[in-house]
């Protein structure tokens, strides 16, 4: 496949996932507000949001790290989407993944959070890094029942390539990782939790605290950009996480069905918890789930 | 030829005439004192020469006519010739030095140093074993006149003592040697049979050489000695513990024929006890000149145990270890004492006057690491061959005892070194001092500095580009006045010399760790060119420094990689000490790396022989180690790696070290450990040890990852914070190399090229930062990126590359960790990798954004970029970064090729794609899609928003209040403090808690030792005669 088409092809896959990231948050929003007993926002809010801040007449900028914050932010959002095969054995949505594997996703989160926190930093306003320290310390802790979960899938399916791990899942409904290693994927599906960053777990926007956090002093086309990322974002780690642990999908109404109930667990849990305090957030992920994602080893590899 | 008697004679009658002559004047009666002296050193240069090189017969001087046993006999032979040839050598020195009290003195004081000296020759070379005890007391008698000299209540206190002491003591030899003649009818040595004796004889066997034992000062028979050292004259001092001791020494090898094997034995247990007692002893000790006291008796008590325990030794070997020690004490100790005349300060803590006279600094320091049996000084070789020895002889708990004591001599010789290099007290006056006694001092250290190419060259054959880093060195310090850009040019010219010297000799792992030392320390060189003025004492060590880690690529056996890796222990520590607030890292440093260099020396010499024209770095790959010494090797790498456990030299080392040395220590100095790893488990994965050890290794190393983690997210000082990070990644790669794995074995390689890539850049681009802010203190700085964008820009790629985010070279590094774990099956391990590697993300955004972002501070308004000289190797380095992350096979084709020497390959190398057994990874892909993932919004964004709004420092979105002053608005002290609340009791500095509290019993236990010494004269005479009844009934006899 020459590289123009890889190119055409990822364009199709991104823009859709984007589409659908952004109205699974307008549908997000309304449950919530509906548990909260309100009417709620249109389920195509998140796209008015979007063109209404690109709108804005002012573009204030701190600086050319803040500039590029939103930057890193939306092209980690594209990275780890384009280096996640969606379909298995879809051309269109089979995206980069041949540049690396799991690990290469794993790691590629990080591109966009980092250079997030830095553009942050430089906007100087004390609740960034208060946000950034809060969000960092938190996903230390949530990284490590996932990264347990990932090496029991890595000693389970003896590969760390998604296609492969997908492709190891086909057949029956049993053969999903949620059959065969249960252990795993409850490690998995909590630190979730924490990677949402919903209720309890939402100590990093917290906006009774420290009023959003990170994107504070973000506006006009910046927060527009973080906007369309969070609905891309959400949909690269949603189809992540139907992947390794969910059978994967192999048409678009079933990526669609699957990311969707696997988002309502952190709904769900979001509507029904208040939220933590950090270090309490923290030392929840590093104790059952951590030690639920040991036992998923133990279950893997020695028994 | 001239006969040996003629020394005695000739003292005698000139000791006799000389007040005669000070009739006439001072002047002639010196001349005399001084030419008498200089004609027996003479006489004995001309024998030693004559013994050793023409080869003569040792000569029998058989006095009155007649033939022992009949009559007295003396000899002289190679070893009484060399005795003495030092003896007397400093017997002149010490009159040079005593010049100007001689003057003025009394002749009697000049009679009496020239009966000494007499009755010294006599000692050593006297076959008698009266004569023996005659020439005892004239020693004895002339000493203690000497000490008595200064008239003042310490010392005639002292003389006391000693006279009470030698008085026992020689009764004793007297009472058995009267025995001995009753036994055998004879007192000559040489036709005295012991063997024949009875239970009897036995015992005064026993009186005799307890005698010339206790003389030699055991511990704790030896108060009196100690008191003898603390108030005498420092010329006198130095002959009594050099020139009298030396010849006591000597009868004592000379009766030792005729001491029962089993009392001899317990004597070199004693003499070892003593040892090991006095270094201990010495750690509490604040007077210089007991100091040196409690050095002497040590040094006499390791002789004692060398003569004894290597007395089945080849002769070679023997003389070697004894010699050295003895050679090593004699001059070292002399030249010691002498300074203490010169500094004339009685507490250790006011040295720092010696900052005064830096070349007096200079040959305190090159007496004391001489002292300290460092190389290249003669006490190295002994200690080496002793310690060889004894693990042949399989007298394991006495190696390990010497090794002990030999640390603890260490701790408190340098904990004086480094009061007087750092406690600098400018009020203070200068040092008074005189030619005649500077002279005498600088001759003994020329004397020092020369032997040891003797005997590298004479001993061994070593070749002698292994002293290349002592004589760079040398010779920076010879040009030490020129300018310190053109010592740098010259230091990097001498670089790429030693480097194309190099090249050839070099191949596979060799080659790439020359790249790292050679290369790495070259490009790090270019920021020391910032230094302004002379910058005195730096080159020189900087090159002794990288010239021996490349000489350890090419050490033949384990001496010559011994030797240099001694050699860099010394440089970088020195180069540790110039750090402005160094005094206490460095020492703690130095402790740590010296232990280290023992455990390594005890594991070679566990170690099977291995072939000597091969490098080590090869040879010890074919052989089979022993399981011990594959633990005290590894302990000796891990000190050196500052893992877990034996981390704590790390951070103070880092953070009190000058900036750019920071730099050079992160970037090629934590290397070496790596190296000795590397080479033991090549060695391991052919030739399996019996305990997989490597396991336990592996864990050491992942642990290390998170705790060093851990610990640099709570720093304040970036330093610190740097250090630790150093430690969390020198972590992963002695995990990765305990896998044994192919994999793992090339993640090793991979990280450490990595780590001097990314740690070189960050600490040079912090060094630029603290060069303009003057200040450590992360929270002091903030909004910085403004200031010193490409700094900022250094640090930023640094940091990707150490967390690993993609597209980076890092990113490499972490895939073929977990890649390598999991394939080995650690999965655990690995998971507390991942645990490590998402902390590292704290303390890295800590370090840019407290530093870098956020708010600028008032007095930082007009600071500028760092200087040209920081900022260019940063640009090499980010270069290098970002061609490996681009074009990843560039490194890891040769690093592939480089493992499969020793295992076969894993992984499969196609194009810029790397597959392993479990995933793949394209590194030059992952950079294009980055590339483009990156430009898509950064275009639609410029598109969007062409012209953004400037605004002002503190116009922030700040609900109801206005921010007030940097200080309040920037978050950056104690960022993490919620973490802190989450570790909870995990917290706790435990490790350093276990170190300090191993450093306060040790120096109790030297303390509780130290009350034995009670000052009275009666109590060390009791000590004496119950030292004598134990060892009596310990012996059974």
């Amino acid at each position: 496949m020459d590289i123009w088409t890889k190119i055409f092809y990822a364009v199709i896959s991104v823009v859709i996932a984007t589409i659908y990231g952004l109205a699974l948050g307008g549908v997000v929003r309304k449950i919530y507000a509906r548990v909260h007993g309100r009417y709620g926002p249109p389920v195509w809010q998140p796209f008015i949001d979007i063109i209404k801040t690109h709108a804005k007449r002012v573009a204030v900028s701190h600086g050319i790290m803040f500039y590029l914050g939103p930057v890193f932010r939306f092209a980690g959002g594209l990275g780890t989407y384009l280096f996640i095969p969606v379909i298995f054995g879809s051309a269109v949505f089979a995206n980069f993944s041949m540049a690396g594997d799991l690990l290469l996703v794993m790691y590629f989160i990080f591109f966009g959070q980092l250079g997030m926190a830095l553009g942050a930093g430089e906007g100087g306003h004390p609740y960034s890094p208060l946000g950034i320290a809060r969000g960092l310390s938190q996903m230390t802790t949530f990284e490590v029942p996932f990264a347990l979960s990932v090496i029991a899938l890595a000693i389970q399916y003896h590969t760390l390539n998604i296609t492969a791990i997908v492709a190891a899942q086909q057949g029956s409904i049993l053969n999903w990782t949620l059959f065969t290693n249960p252990f795993a994927v409850v490690a998995a599906m909590i630190s979730m939790l924490g990677m949402n960053m919903h209720s309890p777990f939402s100590i990093v926007l917290a906006p009774q605290e420290i009023p959003i956090g990170p994107p504070i002093e973000m506006n006009s086309s910046f927060l527009a950009t973080l906007q369309t990322n969070r609905g891309l974002f959400v949909a690269a780690k949603l189809i992540l996480f139907m992947n390794l642990y969910f059978g994967g999908a192999t048409n678009l109404v079933v990526m669609i069905v699957k990311t969707f109930l696997i988002y309502m667990f952190s709904v769900f849990v979001g509507a029904a918890f208040p939220r933590f305090r950090p270090e309490q957030a923290m030392r929840f992920f590093l104790k059952w789930p951590t030690i639920i994602g040991i036992i998923s080893i133990i279950f893997v590899a020695y028994l | 030829m001239v006969n040996p008697i003629y020394i005695i004679i000739l003292s005698l009658i000139t000791g006799f005439l000389l007040s005669i002559f000070d009739k006439i004047g001072r002047k002639l009666s010196m001349t005399i004192f001084y030419g008498v002296l200089s004609f027996n050193l003479f006489v004995m240069a001309i024998w030693f020469y004559r013994l050793l090189v023409v080869d003569v017969t040792p000569l029998l001087i058989n006095t009155a006519g007649f033939v022992a046993p009949i009559s007295i006999n003396l000899r002289m032979g190679l070893q009484e010739a060399f005795i003495l040839l030092f003896s007397n050598f400093i017997a002149l020195f010490a009159a040079i030095y005593l010049f100007k009290k001689f003057k003025k003195a009394k002749i009697s004081s000049l009679v009496l140093y020239l009966i000494l000296s007499m009755g010294v020759n006599g000692l050593v070379m006297t076959r008698d074993l009266f004569n023996i005890f005659v020439f005892l007391e004239i020693v004895s008698i002339s000493t203690f006149a000497l000490i008595t000299l200064e008239k003042n209540l310490k010392s005639l206190s002292a003389g006391f003592k000693y006279m009470l002491a030698g008085g026992v003591v020689s009764t004793f030899f007297l009472l058995g040697v009267i025995f001995v003649y009753y036994f055998s009818g004879n007192l000559n040595l040489d036709f005295i049979n012991t063997g024949t004796f009875n239970n009897l004889g036995m015992i005064a066997v026993f009186m005799m050489s307890l005698g010339i034992f206790i003389e030699l000062k055991p511990f704790p028979a030896n108060g009196w000695a100690l008191d003898v050292y603390e108030a005498t004259d420092s010329g006198i001092v130095s002959v009594i513990a050099v020139v009298n001791s030396a010849a006591i020494f000597y009868v004592f090898y000379k009766i030792m024929p005729m001491i029962p094997n089993n009392l001899l034995q317990l004597l070199g247990y004693a003499g070892l006890l003593t040892f090991v007692l006095s270094s201990l002893m010495g750690l509490k000790q604040e007077n210089a000149k007991r100091l040196l006291g409690y050095s002497s008796i040590g040094q006499m008590g390791l002789l004692i145990s060398a003569v004894v325990f290597t007395t089945n030794a080849p002769e070679f070997i023997s003389i070697l270890i004894v010699g050295g020690f003895l050679v090593n004490h004699l001059l070292a100790k002399a030249g010691l004492f002498w300074i203490t005349g010169i500094v004339k300060k009685e507490k250790i803590a006011d040295w720092g006057v010696l900052n005064h006279s830096k070349p007096l600094l200079i040959l305190f320091g090159l007496l004391l690491f001489a002292l300290a049996s460092l190389p290249p000084f003669p006490g190295f070789w002994a200690k080496w061959e002793f310690i060889r020895w004894l693990i042949m002889e399989k007298m394991t708990v006495v190696a390990v005892l010497v090794l002990i004591g030999s640390l603890c001599e260490i701790a408190f010789l340098f904990r004086w070194f480094n009061l007087a290099v750092k406690k600098e007290d400018l009020q203070e006056s200068q040092i008074e001092t005189s030619h005649s006694m500077n002279l005498p001092v600088a001759f003994l250290a020329g004397v020092l500095a020369v032997i040891p190419v003797i005997i590298m060259k004479y001993f061994y054959q070593i070749d002698l580009i292994h002293l290349a880093p002592v004589i760079a060195l040398i010779v920076i310090f010879i040009i030490e006045i020129i300018p310190s850009k053109i010592k740098g040019i010259l230091s990097l010219i001498t670089l790429g010399t030693y480097g194309y010297y190099l090249y050839p000799l070099l191949s596979g792992l060799q080659l790439f760790f020359a790249v790292i030392f050679i290369i790495g320390g070259g490009i790090i060189l270019i920021s020391t060119f910032n230094r302004k003025g002379l910058n005195q004492n730096f080159y020189g060590l900087l090159l002794m420094m990288i010239l021996s880690l490349g000489n350890l690529l090419i050490a033949k056996g384990y001496l010559e990689f011994f030797l240099n890796w001694e050699f860099m222990t010394i440089s970088s520590y020195l180069l540790f000490l110039r750090g402005k607030n160094a005094r206490n890292s460095s020492f703690v440093y130095l402790i740590f790396s010296i232990a280290g260099a023992y455990l390594l020396m005890l594991g070679f010499a566990f170690a099977p022989a291995v072939s000597s024209d091969m490098v080590l770095l090869k040879s010890i790959t074919q052989i089979q180690l022993p399981l011990v010494s594959i633990i005290l090797m590894s302990l000796g790498f891990l000190i050196k790696s500052g893992s877990l456990g034996v981390h704590i030299w790390v951070p103070d080392a880092y953070a009190e070290a000058e900036d750019d040395v920071t730099a050079l220590i992160a970037g090629i100095l934590s290397k070496v450990g790596i190296l000795g790893f590397f080479v033991l488990a090549v060695s391991a994965i052919s030739h399996k040890p019996d305990i997989d050890i490597f396991y336990w290794i592996g864990w050491i190393g992942v642990l290390s990852t998170i705790i060093g983690a851990f610990l640099a997210v709570f720093q304040e000082d970036m330093k610190r914070l740097l250090a630790y990070s150093s430690m969390s990644q020198i972590g992963y790669i002695v995990a990765s190399v305990a896998m044994l794995s192919h994999l793992g074995l090339v993640t090793a390689l991979y990280l450490s090229f990595n780590h001097l890539l990314f740690k070189g850049l960050i600490f040079l681009a912090i060094a630029g930062v603290i060069y303009r802010t003057k200040t450590r203190n992360m929270y002091e700085m903030g909004g910085l990126i403004k200031k010193m964008p490409i700094s900022y820009i250094s640090v930023l790629i640094g940091i990707i590359a150490v967390s690993g985010v993609p597209p980076l070279s890092g990113f490499g590094s972490k895939w073929l960790l977990y890649s390598a774990f999991i394939e080995k099956g650690w999965y655990l391990q690995s998971g507390v990798l991942f645990f490590a590697s998402a902390v590292s993300f704290l303390y890295l955004y800590r370090l840019i954004h407290s530093v870098f972002l956020g708010q600028l501070k008032y007095e930082h308004q007009n600071v500028k970029e760092a200087p040209i000289w920081f900022i260019l190797p940063q640009l090499i380095f980010i270069i290098a970064l970002m061609t490996i992350s681009t074009f990843p096979n560039l490194i890891i084709q040769p690093l592939n090729a480089i493992v499969g020497n020793y295992i076969d390959s894993s992984i499969v190398i196609d194009g810029y794609k790397v597959t392993s057994s479990l995933g793949y990874w394209n590194g030059n892909q992952v950079m294009m899609v980055t590339m483009g993932v990156f430009m898509v919004p950064l275009l639609l964004l410029l598109l969007l928003i062409g012209k953004t709004q400037k605004v002002k420092q503190f116009n922030i979105v700040f609900a109801a209040e206005r921010p007030e002053s940097p200080q309040t608005t920037h978050v950056a002290h104690n960022m993490y403090a919620h973490y802190k609340k989450v570790l909870g009791g995990w917290g706790k500095p435990r490790i350093l808690s276990f170190w300090n509290g191993v450093a306060e019993w040790t120096h109790s236990l030297g303390n509780l030792f130290r009350q034995f010494y009670t000052g009275n004269g009666q109590t060390y005479i009791l000590h004496i005669i119950l030292y004598m009844v134990v060892l009596y009934i310990i012996l059974g006899v």
